[in-house]
């Protein structure tokens, strides 16, 4: 378990700064690709609590340390936010870790859905907390599309993502099924 | 929940208050020494991606690779590579000839960089530059291209710093209209659709005789920008209820900046 602990970490890592060189969709009013989200329910959903902590804080310092501008005023968004922001949907997550190990690949296929239809709540979070420091909350087509199309973006990416991380986790051992029978 | 899991989460909260309540200066550390512990995988990004290159340039929709493909195919295999070898070299040429034109001739004392990573998917608009602390940059410094602003510089590494760029809602500059007395403050916007998002200059006269096309420069108000450096110019004018607004479009195209020059005084 460790070893597809300290994987996915690594995974979550690289795949916040290989974020930064994916242009964004310019037929989808500039939405991103976000890899990251699909990571980190990954491992909500593999992995007991702690590790789910570890995880959520480490991804949302990192976020915060490599996206936020913070120069010499009063920033608009305070470094450690995204952890609580990512905390949310990775505990709703989490609270589907029994049925993602004890059923099949149709329930997983389900549970990646899930996470991506949870993912844009990460953007539309930040963008609230945005507008509510700067005092204009204002919504048009290209915010929509800045918050949905990751999402739409993660509904087609998140299964094959899910696949590659549980063939990668039987690669190095780790098999939460086995694990949760060992504990029990 | 069992008893680990309630430690674990106790110490999660302490760690993320901790974190949040941190004073500027500390997070301002952390995020230096970040940048700097990722700058080496930055830099290999940028090369990497400067290799494929044009990836940064946006995915092209089908119907404009299937043109390209068409016409790629009629060329001589040996006559594009010929081709695009001498186009490469002469833009590098050129662009380098700018650069080192601007660098002379500019009144400022200008540090060169390279932008390594731009942040396309997030609500701030920023990028990475290769030169940090080591080079003589400090936090709140301009950047600036041969064309105009770029931004300013936010967080400071020892090799690698962080830059907020003109684009941002959150940077505000002082500005002037050539050609008027008109002073206002730009900023950029917090979405756009694409990839040069047009500025906004607030605060203006309502009755002020501003003309699309009209040259926007810093006026130096602040203390943080010099005054004269171009930031664009004016597509449009209204009047609003309380102030007069112009939309500007940025001189630097934000998109595709690669060399870019620091300020750090005046010569």
């Amino acid at each position: 378990m460790i070893r597809f602990f300290l994987v996915l970490i690594l995974l979550i890592f690289l795949s916040l700064i290989f974020q930064l060189y994916i242009p964004p969709m310019i037929f989808l009013k500039g939405a991103a690709i976000l890899f990251v989200p699909a990571l980190l329910f990954y491992g909500s959903l593999t992995f007991p609590l702690p590790f789910v902590l570890v995880l959520v804080f480490l991804t949302g310092l990192w976020y915060d340390l490599l996206t936020i501008p913070l120069g010499s005023g009063r920033p608009d968004y305070v470094i450690g936010t995204s952890i609580v922001i990512y905390l949310i949907p990775a505990m709703i997550i989490h609270g589907f870790r029994p049925l993602f190990i004890k059923k099949g690949w149709g329930v997983h296929l389900f549970l990646a859905e899930l996470a991506a239809i949870l993912t844009p709540f990460c953007l539309l979070a930040q963008y609230a907390i945005i507008s509510f420091e700067r005092s204009d909350f204002f919504f048009s087509d290209v915010i929509v599309w800045r918050i949905l199309g990751p999402g739409l973006i993660a509904m087609v990416t998140t299964p094959f993502v899910f696949l590659f991380l549980s063939s990668l986790s039987h690669l190095v051992g780790f098999r939460p099924q086995a694990e949760v029978t060992k504990l029990s | 929940m069992r008893g680990p899991s309630i430690a674990t989460f106790a110490v999660f909260v302490v760690l993320v208050v901790v974190l949040i309540l941190l004073p500027g200066g500390c997070k301002q550390q952390i995020q230096a020494n970040f940048l700097q512990f990722v700058s080496p995988i930055l830099k290999t990004g940028s090369s990497v991606q400067q290799g494929l290159g044009g990836v940064s340039g946006g995915l092209k929709k089908l119907d404009e690779l299937e043109k390209e493909n068409r016409q790629l195919r009629q060329e001589n295999e040996q006559l594009r590579t010929t081709n695009n070898l001498l186009k490469t070299l002469e833009t590098e040429v050129n662009r380098l000839n700018k650069a080192l034109g601007f660098r002379e001739q500019s009144p400022f004392r200008l540090i060169p960089a390279r932008v390594i990573a731009r942040d396309n998917a997030s609500w701030w608009n920023t990028c990475t530059i290769d030169r940090g602390s080591e080079d003589g940059l400090a936090v709140d410094m301009a950047v600036v291209t041969e064309a105009g602003l770029v931004g300013k510089v936010a967080t400071v590494a020892k090799n690698v710093s962080s830059v907020v760029l003109v684009s941002d809602e959150s940077l505000r500059v002082s500005v002037s209209i050539e050609g008027t007395n008109e002073q206002g403050i730009i900023s950029g916007t917090r979405a756009s659709s694409n990839f040069v998002p047009d500025l906004r200059i607030r605060f203006l006269t309502k009755t002020a005789e501003i003309k699309p096309g009209m040259r926007v420069t810093t006026s130096g108000t602040g203390g943080v920008f010099p005054s004269g450096v171009i930031v664009g110019t004016i597509k449009q004018f209204t009047v609003k209820e309380l102030e007069g607004v112009a939309i500007v479009q940025p001189a630097v195209d934000l998109s595709k900046v690669q060399d870019v020059f620091v300020i750090s005084g005046i010569k």
